[in-house]
């Protein structure tokens, strides 16, 4: 009898007692490859940012795995591995894509799909699973507003979208004072118009006109017409692209002129100028990251900034190799881009890939890449990048601002439609 | 200036209005001969946009030409449909009609997906504009009017004075009684679908000369909406009834945002979506049949 009891609490204590033991000793290992997770946007509305996102994401697992050798972890190099389905641009998709993510492919970490919509909607779910989040494309503030623990953003804030813009034409015209607000409405531009409304009253220009349109508006003529009627210096506005490209249309289909018109999202992507030709000379859109920016090891060590990852032009490089198309990537494949460059000197510093470790990491981290600078605040929003101004000028899109970034200078005013009919083009003044 | 505002947001809705009308047509045809609600509306329009861009960016032809082209290309669509799915559902449970066509509309949205990407495109054709002093309005959007106008008029005359148009209409009043007098009832449907899916087709080179931007493998859907809610104001089943209310629907959706800006503290353009549908609901209970009744 003695001895049975003997034996079963010998089975007991190498159950309870050796076996926990081996399993922490298991997980303390390196893993073999560290898996990327994300519901990517391959079509419906968000399609173009997706496929930029895709391309930047791909390009940077790229260069982490066959230039720098894999992340450090334990001593050893792991690879990043990536798996993604496309959600659609569908909310109902990210959730139940990010939940497949975490339990049936066991990602290491959940990359955001594109839009703050969509991102917003991913993030109660990892969340409740404790999984680390990696937000590339929601920019709105409020999501850093929710108490989320496992959210890291790297795109800038919607707040600060078109400060830069506003800068600028207080700059060059200080006599311009009437500004036009015209933004969808959608969390994320509303909250870029909120920081844009704020941002002008401090420069003291004044808001002559404030309005918002819905969603997936297919006329914008009654809001054009009223915003026509108090004739603003300059036009500030947009959303997404379908409606950035109606927007710019229609505003020549009425002849409303301005010295200068900036849209969010839209007028920065090649598309754009492709559907609206001679008609998107001169528009301006604010930028996360472009090609031609003078971030680099050079620079980051003049900063004190710690430096990782491709070059510009091997981004590139990459990116093309990554989507296997002739196509040059915009801000929406960079900010994807170097998020992945993020988390892979956070786990190194981290030592590991548990969500927690690394999100504490990240806090923490500080770098520039060929993106620009990186830094988070203790709410996981990013503080530490800067945005550029773009302008279309001759069928390329420009830097114009701020100046220690220009590839050239801004064409203010910008011609008129009318002008613009007759084939005059954007020249720098 | 808000009386300027106002006659000008007017002018500009009754021309978009027409057009709304005409790509309604289609739809009201449909369910007033085969009682089939076509879900999948919005995606027939989105090939005919498809159609323009294509026509105008590979091979420079100028988007009047690619109305009879879409127009044909509806038709053929149309048979292929019907002779090869509704024809069997003819008689088969509102629920299944609703679900073929939901399901036919996601097909052509994926395979238009497939050939051409998904991005959203544009064309830029450049006519001149007309300005009317209190507005602007540009060649592309009269053409487009006038094309809708024109269209609906070649639709009333065929309804009016052809056999195939009186056969038609014989079966939508009674279709036992035209096959007892002689009308070949299967070939009127198929007639009928074909006829409204080629001016749905045709509709969307329109929209296209409307607002030639935006256009995508999924921008039919918001269309379908609209065309609903102008179906019902105009009455399901008429066609005529379609086109009215097109351009009842494109006045209100217009005129209203200039009076809904005069309320502090609303967003107009919320509003008139909601007015719109608001107007649909009130349509639907106290006359169901619609502004103008079938014929």
């Amino acid at each position: 009898m003695k001895r049975s009891i003997f034996k079963a609490l010998f089975v007991i204590f190498i159950l309870f007692g050796f076996l926990p033991a081996y399993f922490t000793l298991a997980e303390a290992k390196s893993p073999e490859k560290i898996l990327i997770g994300h519901p990517a946007c391959l079509s419906g509305k968000y399609a173009k940012a997706g496929e930029q996102a895709l391309g930047g994401i791909k390009a940077c697992i790229d260069w982490v795995n066959n230039v720098y050798g894999g992340v450090k972890l334990e001593g050893k190099k792991v690879p990043l591995k990536y798996k993604y389905y496309d959600c659609e641009s569908k909310k109902e998709a990210v959730t139940s894509f990010i939940g497949r993510l975490i339990t049936v492919d066991k990602v290491n970490v959940v990359f955001s799909p594109y839009s703050s919509g969509l991102t917003l909607r991913g993030a109660p779910v990892t969340e409740s699973h404790g999984m680390l989040y990696m937000d590339h494309g929601g920019a709105n503030n409020k999501i850093f507003r929710q108490g989320f623990r496992y959210i890291v953003q790297t795109i800038g804030p919607a707040t600060s979208y078109h400060q830069g813009t506003l800068n600028m034409i207080h700059k060059i015209d200080p006599k311009a004072k009437k500004v036009a607000l015209a933004y969808e409405d959608s969390e994320f531009a509303k909250m870029v118009m909120h920081g844009a409304e704020e941002h002008a009253k401090k420069l003291g220009f004044d808001i002559v006109f404030k309005r918002t349109y819905p969603k997936g508006v297919t006329d914008l003529t009654p809001l054009l017409s009223a915003l026509k009627a108090t004739k603003p210096d300059f036009i500030i506005g947009g959303g997404h692209f379908e409606d950035g490209q109606l927007f710019n249309r229609q505003m020549a289909d009425l002849d409303i002129n301005s010295n200068a018109l900036s849209l969010i999202a839209a007028a920065t992507l090649p598309a754009f100028y492709k559907a609206l030709t001679n008609m998107a000379e001169g528009v301006m859109g604010p930028s996360h990251w472009e090609y031609g920016v003078k971030y680099s090891a050079k620079e980051a060590k003049k900063v004190g900034l710690d430096w990782i990852g491709p070059s510009q032009d091997e981004f590139v490089t990459l990116f093309k190799k990554g989507l296997g198309k002739e196509i040059i990537p915009d801000y929406h494949a960079a900010e994807a881009g170097a998020q992945v460059l993020a988390y892979v000197l956070a786990a190194e510093k981290a030592n590991s890939v548990a969500p927690d470790k690394v999100r504490a990491a990240l806090g923490d981290l500080k770098f520039m890449s060929f993106y620009g600078g990186w830094d988070v605040d203790d709410t996981g929003l990013q503080v530490g990048h800067s945005m550029v101004a773009v302008q279309w000028q001759m069928g390329k899109r420009i830097i114009v601002w701020p100046e220690e970034a220009q590839t050239g200078g801004v064409a203010y005013p910008m011609p008129t439609f009318a002008e613009k009919a007759k084939g005059k083009v954007a020249v720098p003044r | 200036m808000l009386l300027e505002q106002l006659i000008g947001n007017l002018i500009q809705g009754l021309v978009l209005g027409a057009v709304y009308g005409m790509a309604t047509m289609g739809l009201s045809l449909i369910f007033g001969v085969l009682k089939v609600v076509n879900v999948g509306h919005g995606a027939f329009i989105m090939v005919g946009a498809f159609i323009t861009l294509w026509l105008f960016n590979a091979l420079g032809i100028n988007p009047i030409l690619a109305v009879p082209v879409a127009f044909i290309v509806g038709m053929g669509l149309g048979l292929l449909f019907y002779y090869t799915i509704m024809q069997r559902l003819i008689k088969a449970p509102e629920l299944a009609t609703l679900l073929v066509t939901f399901a036919i509309g996601i097909l052509l949205e994926e395979t238009v997906k497939l050939i051409f990407g998904s991005e959203f495109r544009g064309y830029n054709w450049a006519v001149g504009k007309i300005n009317l002093g209190i507005t602007v309005l540009p060649m592309t959007k009269i053409y487009a009017c006038i094309g809708s106008v024109v269209i609906a008029l070649l639709l009333y005359l065929w309804f009016n004075k052809t056999r195939a148009g009186s056969a038609m209409r014989s079966v939508v009043e009674d279709s036992e009684g035209a096959r007892v007098c002689g009308v070949n009832v299967g070939g009127t449907y198929a007639l009928s679908f074909a006829l409204g899916l080629g001016l749905t087709v045709a509709s969307g080179v329109l929209l296209t000369m409307f607002i030639p931007v935006g256009i995508n493998p999924y921008m039919g859907g918001g269309y379908t909406l609209k065309a609903f809610v102008i179906a019902v104001l105009g009455g399901l089943a008429s066609p005529y009834g379609a086109f009215f209310g097109g351009l009842i629907f494109g006045l209100i959706e217009n005129g209203s945002y200039t009076l809904f800006a005069l309320i502090p503290g609303v967003e107009p353009f919320a509003l008139t979506r909601f007015l719109s549908f608001a107007m649909l609901l009130v349509i639907l209970l106290i006359r169901p049949t619609g502004l103008l009744r079938a014929k």
